[in-house]
């Protein structure tokens, strides 16, 4: 009896307690879900996660792997890795590169490190002061060296080579890491390339017809991403909508886009489809793959209330103080009423409203692109949740922006076709020819600024083997067109229009 | 045989018990989460939309059409992302041209009620209510009890049973993408639900609509077998193929979807009866009989079904047709008013108003009335009172002709006559041979010289509206199809342009039903 009492017993052990250990053991090794947080705002931004990577976020691994593997792929833009895209990587103390770039999210999930984008990547970049002085990163405002199109492309791309599966990519993350134990070898990481590819080749025949390409630095083609994130027919989306690129926006002072003149929220988005920050917020935040079951709102509610006041930089070289002053004057009268008093006071009657695409005559693709049908179709994001959207609206025009931090937001125009303020102050030759006009064409992507013009330095191809991209105006969606005639000062006598470029650096 | 010793005895009741709470556990569980009715939120007015809470309720009120034929919100809410090839267009559910309200999570029409879980159906507003804008930049303005020009509900329909007969349709690829949308609420429970039970059971559903459908299925459809197009339907044959199982008989009668404003007007009394064709004998019947269909089957209780109609009728029998959005020249007007006198008001502001005027002496399309008869509208009447339904009902007698309709509100009311097929007022004012043969439906910008929405090329460029678009949303309306026919009411097409052009102002004007009695 003994005996078989013992028997007994270990056959218990055998078949209740081997599955358990191992169950706990696999529990242990897959369920733990940890961000990686920062302490500091800043760094949180930069790097924090938005819960995003449960959903699209890449295997760190894979990450790493990716640019090695397909180093063919990436652009000949003349960096390293995901330089080439145009994302930055910040240098420690002792002048190390860091892991990841800005913008770029980690989070421990489903058993293995999860990276992908987050809001920094398109909401923060590189200024220099002059070629010779280093680097300085910039929280909140527009990646105008980000190509995500590119990226976009490129991702797409390698899901359709042949190299794309899981024997490659273990080796090349052995050679980088170190052998894996059989688990990750054999299991993980077979199965997270087979999922990827699966996720990636789905995206692609979404996202197919857009024109990724076209896009170039600095911009992204927000609302045909929206419609082909809700799985819009985008073969079928007519021509004329299907390129609207815009530039990415800074996204400082919030609390101050609340209010306008007439009690009610600023219209926001360059069309000012949505006047309600948070939600604009969480729309934008798809863009990092934070979707209702995956979005993480605390995290991205402390990014929120941040941005709420987070302030840009001062500019960092000496202003012409006078000569300012003349210009301030000028301003008050040409720009004030649809820009804001300065850079700090967002006051004026028609900032934060919609000006009629006809009146301000603006390339009229990126508000194209944004249909009645996306807008009410947006309403069923976040259903069945209190962030359910209901904001959007369809309008006929581009919204007239405060202009705070605008030294730091070249190009101009929602389109960024227009490389500095001074040239903004130009006619666009599109109505007949003028003795002065914009550039019709320039280079996007670097990152000195222009102390004369404001904006970027527009005019330089290459610069230490790195090069920069070519905006042609006359691209359809580049259109340097509108925002001009009497009212726009593009009339003024030059000395004029100095002036009010010099008061904008106070912004 | 044992002995029931206590023990024995003991150890059954335990078992009973258990087996019992058991029961009832599973009993609680089916009856909460498939039965359960939660009650509808008050309504309340909406300012932004300028509609009243009377309007909200018509336009997002449920009518208790969730239980039979509503779809589980989260398989409707995935339908259009998973098959966005089966769709009119990029748009989502709102490529139907469905009257979506922006800020709304559903386009009007749609009711949403938790019973056991959460389920969506349609009201009687997804079909009446209107839309228009005064110019291509203008806001939408969403009219209550209007008829709906806009939807194409045809092409809903087939579009629900076009997902159920594809592989995509399976509880895997459903869920996965709901997965992506879902909210807190949807808890592993709801996934079993969803997985083993309400997917199946909703493919089966639609499947089984298809053979009720097969009018509008045909594989060999004659060469002249016109789409419904937006903003019509074949309420004919929809009556007798669903609320009856007539047998198919090859007939085919769409019609505009009609305003459903100042009900009051009809007076069966007096001899008015309601359909285009004169086919039902008051407002109570009809309201009834097209519920119904909403609901696809008996009314789990006649009194609360009776009680919303009777919602319904109150709702309708006062509510006004709304003012023409535009100047009117009030001189002009005026003038016009005499020449309808002499030339209109004897059909259209008389006693013979709202009556059915023979198809001989108007002189348009016939396949409506041959969509419908005698013995159709005796079994329908049989099996509304089968539900223990008490209504006048439907006329049982073969149609012969259509109504003269009351003119309130016919600004909005375009396409004109019964099957849409005249795009404008001033085109109705020309000879048969003189109207377009051939325009797009569908498009709500609206055109105040011809009064009417643009469905012309020399309207669009006329009003600075893209013509691309107007082809793209709209439905392409060719009159040599049949029923599409625009022949008839050739009244006043030789009048001077000056009195068509006063006639036609005068006709904007109108906003309350003529006679007033």
């Amino acid at each position: 009896m003994d005996l078989w009492r013992r028997r007994f017993w270990i056959l218990l052990a055998i078949v209740v307690g081997v599955p358990l250990v191992i169950a706990i053991l696999l529990a242990m090794r897959f369920l733990p879900d940890r961000p990686v947080t920062y302490a500091n705002i800043e760094e949180h931004f930069k790097y924090g996660s938005t819960g995003g990577e449960r959903n699209a976020g890449f295997p760190y691994w894979i990450w790493k792997a990716l640019p090695v593997i397909f180093k063919d792929r990436l652009p000949s833009t003349g960096g390293q890795d995901y330089e080439t895209f145009g994302m930055v990587y910040e240098v420690d103390a002792h002048g190390r590169r860091n892991d990841l770039p800005v913008g770029v999210m980690k989070r421990r999930n489903l058993g293995i490190d999860r990276v992908f984008v987050n809001c920094a990547v398109c909401h923060a970049t590189t200024v220099r002061e002059a070629p010779g002085k280093p680097p300085r990163v910039i929280v909140g405002m527009p990646a105008a060296r980000l190509d995500l199109g590119r990226f976009e492309h490129f991702l797409f791309d390698v899901a359709l080579d042949e190299r794309f599966r899981a024997a490659v990519f273990v080796a090349e993350i052995e050679r980088q890491a170190g052998r894996l134990n059989p688990l990750d070898r054999y299991v993980v990481y077979p199965a997270a390339v087979e999922i990827m590819r699966g996720q990636l080749l789905m995206l692609r025949h979404r996202f197919s017809p857009m024109h990724l390409e076209q896009w170039g630095p600095g911009r992204v083609d927000t609302w045909n991403s929206a419609k082909a994130g809700l799985n819009f027919d985008m073969n079928r989306v007519p021509a004329g909508e299907l390129l609207g690129p815009s530039d990415f926006p800074s996204i400082w002072n919030q609390r101050q886009r609340k209010h306008r003149d007439d009690g009610r929220q600023m219209q926001l988005h360059w069309t000012g489809n949505n006047d309600e920050v948070g939600e604009r917020n969480l729309s934008a935040a798809f863009g990092t793959g934070a979707t209702p079951s995956t979005v993480d709102h605390a995290a991205i509610g402390r990014i929120e209330d941040w941005l709420l006041d987070a302030k840009p930089p001062a500019y960092p070289l000496p202003i012409d103080k006078t000569l300012a002053a003349r210009g301030a004057a000028v301003y008050k009268q040409y720009c004030a009423n649809c820009h804001g008093a300065s850079g700090q006071d967002f006051s004026g009657e028609y900032v934060g409203h919609v000006t009629d695409v006809d009146l301000v005559g603006t390339d009229r693709t990126n508000l194209d692109s944004y249909t009645y049908e996306l807008a009410v179709s947006q309403d069923t994001n976040y259903a069945g949740t209190p962030y359910r959207f209901t904001h959007f609206r369809k309008t006929n025009g581009y919204a007239n922006m405060p202009l705070d931090g605008i030294w730091l937001r070249g190009p101009y125009l929602h389109n960024g076709s227009v490389p500095t303020l001074r040239d903004l102050l130009e006619p666009s030759g599109c109505k007949g020819s003028a003795a002065v006009t914009r550039p019709l064409t320039f280079y996007r992507g670097y990152d000195v600024i222009d102390p004369v013009k404001v904006g970027f330095i527009s005019t330089v191809a290459e610069e230490n083997g790195r090069r920069f991209s070519l905006y042609d105006t006359r691209l359809p969606g580049s259109h340097n067109c509108g925002h001009e005639g009497k009212g726009y000062g593009t009339e003024l006598p030059p000395a004029d229009k100095d002036a009010i470029v010099e008061y904008m650096k106070t912004f | 045989m044992t002995a029931w010793t206590p023990a024995r005895k003991r150890w059954l009741t335990i078992a009973a018990v258990v087996v019992l709470l058991i029961v009832a556990f599973g009993a609680w569980f089916v009856w909460y989460k498939l039965f359960r009715e939660v009650p509808e939120e008050p309504w309340q007015a909406d300012a932004e939309n300028g509609h009243s809470a009377a309007d909200v309720r018509f336009m997002y009120g449920s009518i208790g059409a969730e239980r039979d034929a509503g779809i589980p919100y989260w398989i409707l809410y995935v339908l259009p992302r998973v098959f966005p090839d089966k769709l009119p267009g990029p748009g989502g559910l709102a490529s139907f041209g469905l009257p979506w309200e922006e800020g709304k999570e559903l386009p009007v029409g749609f009711t949403t009620k938790v019973i056991g879980i959460r389920r969506v159906a349609q009201n009687c507003a997804a079909c009446h209510t209107e839309t228009y804008r005064t110019g291509p930049k203008a806001r939408r303005v969403f009219v209550p009890a209007g008829g709906d020009h806009t939807f194409d509900l045809e092409a809903f329909f087939r579009f629900l049973v076009d997902c159920a007969k594809d592989p995509r349709f399976n509880s895997s690829r459903l869920i996965s993408e709901i997965e992506l949308s879902r909210p807190p609420d949807f808890t592993w429970v709801d996934k079993l639900l969803y997985r083993f039970v309400l997917i199946p059971i909703v493919r089966q559903r639609l499947l089984a609509r298809e053979a009720k459908f097969a009018w509008i299925y045909r594989h060999d459809p004659p060469r002249d077998w016109p789409d419904w197009g937006r903003g019509r339907d074949d309420a004919m044959n929809l009556t007798k193929y669903f609320l009856t199982t007539s047998p198919l008989d090859d007939t085919l009668g769409p019609t505009d979807m009609p305003a459903l404003w100042n009900l009051r007007k009809y007076r069966a009394q007096q001899g008015t009866r309601m359909n285009l064709a004169g086919d039902s004998w008051d407002a109570n019947s009809v309201i009834i009989d097209s519920a119904l269909g909403l609901l696809s089957a008996a009314p789990p209780s006649n009194e609360k079904f009776l009680d919303e109609v009777h919602w319904l009728n109150k709702y309708l029998d006062d509510h006004p047709a709304p003012a023409f959005p535009f100047p009117i020249d009030q001189a002009k007007a005026g003038a016009g008013k005499a020449v309808f006198d002499a030339n209109c008001a004897a059909c259209h502001a008389s006693a013979r108003t709202g009556t059915v005027v023979p198809v001989a002496e108007v002189g348009t399309d016939r396949e409506r009335l041959r969509s419908w008869n005698k013995d159709a509208a005796v079994r329908a009447n049989d099996a509304v009172k089968a539900f223990g339904i008490d209504r006048k009902g439907l006329v049982e007698a073969d149609p012969t002709g259509y109504i003269a309709t009351f003119l309130d509100g016919i600004w909005l009311r375009a396409p004109y006559l019964h099957n849409g097929s005249v795009p404008t007022l001033r085109d109705l004012l020309a000879p048969a041979s003189q109207r377009p043969r051939v325009f797009y439906r569908g498009y709500d910008v609206y055109d105040p010289l011809d009064a009417g929405f643009v469905a012309l090329e020399q309207q669009a460029s006329r009003l600075g509206v893209s013509w691309e678009e107007v082809t793209r949303t709209g439905s392409k309306f060719d009159v040599s199809l049949r029923s599409c026919g625009n022949q008839g009411h050739e009244f006043g097409v030789n009048l001077p342009e000056a009195d068509k052009s006063a006639l036609l102002e005068y006709l904007k004007t109108i906003v309350k039903p003529l006679p007033s009695w």
